[in-house]
């Protein structure tokens, strides 16, 4: 069974596609601080359907020390590993003027410094066991403008700079990188928008609507798969045609 | 096996799968002129990391990489200790 680690799998986006993907028949395995009620349902649903197996392995991504030793764990319990999403992110806004310093740490250090240290790790035992899939999760908000989401958006952003390069350096090893970009999902980030911006989302969006985090796991489920073996380097957008 | 010949003999597997034409092996060979580049040595460190146990370079204080074969073994011995 192959092994696809999801970070912040455990709501949201990330539970999604968990679910999704232990559907496939991966064994997923997800990492998040706290373990959900959500994710202990999916955990069930997993063994009682035998797809793949779902495992949950608590962790906090923003102690990048800790890091090596957290691959080094995963590749010992669960062996090789060949598929790598990096899903957690945190969702902060501010306007920048007025956004405290350790805000905007955080968030580089959740959102951009974690997934590339992490990915450091992941992809090279990727390279020495013959290839793998990465995909990373931005956000259109990484080549739209929000406000209130710079710093935020320049994360994001710079997961789309990260896939394009790295998918240039590993290809020959046989590791695809690509990026999914989806639009506003409703999940826990995006509890904060009202109402009435959600609708005019909505609204502005070619299909007239907002995609699902069901959508969003379908593209991650198809980057994983042997579908897409000649897709590395690009970008998903999975936004309901709202930047269309 | 000895941590040297650990390292030596995933030089020479690793170049064996890449296809790479490796020069002859000796402490004092520059790795830059190995005929190794560097994802090679992404996935030597990587498999020595499972066959060692250890990974210096996560734990090493400055940036560099050992210049010649024998600071790489060097490198990894004196980790191990
Ligand atoms: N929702 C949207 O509309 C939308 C749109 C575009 C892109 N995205 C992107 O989609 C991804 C998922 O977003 P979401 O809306 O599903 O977010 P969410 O509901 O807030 O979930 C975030 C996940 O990340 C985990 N996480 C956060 N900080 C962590 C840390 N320090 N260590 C370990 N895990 C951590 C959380 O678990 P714990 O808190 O337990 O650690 C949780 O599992 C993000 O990359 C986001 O940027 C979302």
């Amino acid at each position: 069974m192959r092994n696809v680690i999801v970070t912040g799998g455990s709501r949201g986006l990330g539970l999604g596609i968990v679910r999704r993907l232990t559907e496939a028949g991966y064994r997923t395995i997800a990492i998040a601080r706290k373990e959900t009620a959500q994710l202990q349902s999916a955990m069930e649903d997993g063994e009682r359907d035998h797809h793949g197996s779902l495992r949950f392995v608590p962790f906090d991504l923003s102690r990048i020390d800790e890091i090596p030793r957290l691959v080094k764990t995963l590749r010992k319990d669960f062996g090789p590993i060949y598929g790598l999403v990096n899903n957690a992110a945190v969702g902060f806004d501010g306007v920048l003027a007025i956004m405290h310093n350790s805000q905007i740490e955080e968030l580089v250090r959740v959102n951009t410094l974690s997934p590339i240290v992490l990915t450091k790790y992941v992809v090279r035992s990727m390279m020495a066991d013959g290839g793998g899939r990465i995909v990373n999760v931005a956000s259109i908000i990484g080549f739209t403008g929000y406000s209130g989401l710079s710093v935020y958006g320049a994360t994001k952003a710079s997961m789309i700079g990260f896939t394009r390069s790295l998918a240039r350096e590993v290809g020959r090893m046989g590791v695809n990188v690509n990026s999914v970009a989806p639009g506003f999902v409703d999940t826990e980030m995006t509890q904060k928008l009202e109402d009435e911006q959600r609708q005019q989302i909505a609204r502005r969006s070619a299909l007239r609507r907002l995609p699902d985090i069901d959508d969003v796991a379908h593209a991650v489920e198809f980057l994983l798969g042997e579908q897409s073996k000649s897709i590395t380097g690009t970008v998903l957008t999975v936004d309901a045609g709202n930047t269309a | 096996m000895s941590v040297r010949l650990s390292v030596i003999s995933q030089v020479e597997q690793v170049a064996k799968e890449q296809k790479k034409k490796l020069a002859p092996l000796s402490d004092d060979l520059v790795l830059l002129d190995s005929g190794l580049d560097s994802l090679c040595f992404a996935i030597i460190v990587a498999r020595l990391e499972d066959a060692l146990g250890i990974d210096p370079f996560s734990t090493a204080e400055d940036a560099g990489f050992p210049v010649t074969l024998g600071d790489l073994i060097r490198f990894y011995e004196e980790a191990g200790k």
